[in-house]
């Protein structure tokens, strides 16, 4: 798997991750590059099991963007460098990067760094996202395409619905970020789908955001339940279908 | 009113259970390929569940409705419902939740014939289903089991043991003898194929192995290997677990009946009754069958 990434100063709050930071480029020191996402998650992987295995040290993980002369070859290529240093040993990793990317494709990739950013009118928090994983991970094997509707109430509704069968779950009384809206009294009674489907009517819930599912990671700071503000994954799943509404 | 008060008066059953993954497990056992069609017969006794394959096979699972927490039925004579095995599990599999013991609602039909399942925990996550089902395709009466004379033959062995005998006839493949031997008690696998593999599970040498024997003269039939593998090749890891032992009889003309015993007990319930009794109670498990035709022999094809 390809994977692009810029390297800026903005991109991360660079005092909650890094002790030190430099980064130099014409691109207002922004540089971008692609790279083999599973090379990187085997260095970090290593770097992270020498540290660990030597707790009490302060150990240091030095990342750097580097040029250095393969074996067998004459031409420099560009490396990203990982450097660990743990107590008994030192391990340095160099994961192959590509040439940094155009001016113009950086731009482009800054873009849509910074449309992910945007959040949708009305988040729900899922408070038990292994028990939502584990749901998904075993409706797979009944079909692959999978209807969402997120309602103002606080109301996610996932649904497979193929010619042989409808399968479905619907997790309600969520917490809302965003618009929210109280839901209608005579709702209670009614079956999920129902109660979805009035909800789309009525305007408080959307089957699709925009052209995307966005979907946000939060982490808890290790060993407390208080999230970790430096650090929180955005992804934006394109929808396949975007449904009758 | 609402409105499933309205389709539970018009169910022929409507039933609840509180180990879904007991159920997955049994039904498992009788999935010995991807795409099998099922036919599911409900009456006051429970639900039954039959899978075939092409006049060679049979399999039978037994929920009697002991195993659930609630069952109203009030069909009049037995309803019948075609369905796609492979389906329903999975779909089962979805409202079992790793760690708990998940409870759902069956109810049969809907308003569109459907089998509709919802869960049946909490009020404010629910998942629900509903599978299409279909008419039933006739199932073929001439699997029913005779015995072969007035004595049983037949003997019970651990699932593990058994699993583990035709897991290792693999390799000789395609046919496999099985053989009853009164003097001495003896069930005897042989596998002659692609080279030959004799498997002797001696009755009095082993009692840990062979549990129970009855013969009262030698018989000698041969089986597919490829049936006599379905019906240990998804045995459920806690019939393994618990030690169970499954039961092979001989009938008339050489039917092989398999049958074994899956737990369909809470877990938590499961292990306080382990401890204190060392069984399980008798009402929570789930009967299964297989029927596995022989291989017609040259000389018995034209009598």
């Amino acid at each position: 798997m390809k994977f692009k990434a810029v390297v800026t100063e903005n991109g991360f709050r660079k005092q909650a991750l890094f002790e030190d930071y430099r980064i130099s480029s014409q691109n207002e020191d922004r540089i971008a590059f692609a790279f083999d996402i599973s090379l990187l998650l085997r260095a970090v992987r290593s770097s992270v099991s020498i540290i660990s295995g030597e707790f009490g040290i302060a150990n240091r993980l030095q990342v750097k963007l580097v040029k250095k002369l393969p074996p067998n070859s004459t031409q420099p290529m560009p490396f990203l460098t990982f450097e660990t240093k743990g107590y008994k040993s030192a391990v340095i990793q160099d994961v192959p990067i590509s040439k940094p990317l155009s001016r113009a494709q950086l731009l482009q990739l800054q873009a849509a760094l910074d449309a992910a950013q945007d959040l949708p009118p009305t988040l729900v928090q899922v408070p038990d996202s292994n028990r939502l994983q584990n749901f998904v991970d075993r409706m797979k094997h009944v079909g692959d395409l999978l209807n969402v509707s997120i309602s103002k109430y606080g109301d996610l509704h996932l649904q497979i619905s193929t010619t042989l069968i409808t399968l479905g779950a619907e997790f309600r009384k969520l917490l809302v970020v965003g618009d929210k809206a109280q839901a209608p009294s005579e709702d209670r009674d009614l079956s999920a789908q129902t109660r979805s489907g009035r909800a789309i009517l009525m305007g408080d819930a959307q089957s699709v955001q925009g052209a995307c599912l966005t979907v946000i990671f939060q982490f808890f700071i290790p060993g407390t339940r208080q999230t970790d503000k430096s650090i929180s994954l955005h992804c934006r799943l394109p929808v396949l279908d975007p449904g009758s509404s | 009113m609402s409105s499933s008060a309205i389709e539970t008066d018009t169910s022929d059953l409507v039933c609840q259970l509180d180990n879904v993954q007991g159920i997955v497990d049994a039904l498992s056992t009788v999935r010995w390929k991807r795409h099998q069609d099922a036919v599911v017969e409900l009456s006051e006794h429970g639900i039954v569940l039959i899978v075939e394959e092409t006049g060679c096979l049979q399999a039978k699972v037994y929920l009697q409705k002991e195993l659930f927490i609630r069952y109203e039925y009030t069909a009049q004579g037995r309803p019948r419902f075609g369905l796609s095995l492979g389906l329903f599990v999975d779909c089962l599999n979805t409202f079992s939740v790793p760690g708990h013991s998940s409870s759902i609602e069956i109810q049969y039909p809907g308003p569109d014939m459907q089998l509709l399942i919802k869960s049946a925990d909490s009020l404010d996550d629910c998942i629900y289903a509903e599978i299409r089902t279909r008419i039933p395709e006739t199932i073929s009466w001439d699997y029913n089991f005779e015995p072969a004379g007035s004595t049983p033959l037949s003997f019970t062995v651990k699932s593990a043991v058994l699993k583990e005998a035709i897991d290792d006839l693999e390799w000789p493949g395609s046919s496999i003898q099985i053989i009853l031997k009164p003097v001495p008690p003896s069930v005897t696998f042989r596998g002659e194929g692609h080279g030959d593999l004799q498997i002797d599970l001696m009755y009095y040498a082993n009692t840990d192995l062979l549990i129970a024997f009855h013969c009262d003269h030698e018989v000698s039939y041969r089986y597919k290997y490829k049936f006599l593998r379905a019906t240990t090749s998804n045995v459920p890891s806690n019939v393994i677990k618990d030690n169970r032992g499954s039961k092979l009889t001989i009938g008339r003309g050489g039917m092989l009946k398999v049958q074994h015993l899956v737990s369909v007990a809470r877990p938590s319930a499961s292990h306080q009754h382990i401890d204190s009794a060392g069984y399980q109670q008798p009402s929570r498990i789930a009967y299964i069958e297989f029927f596995v035709k022989p291989e017609e022999d040259e000389d018995t094809v034209n009598d």
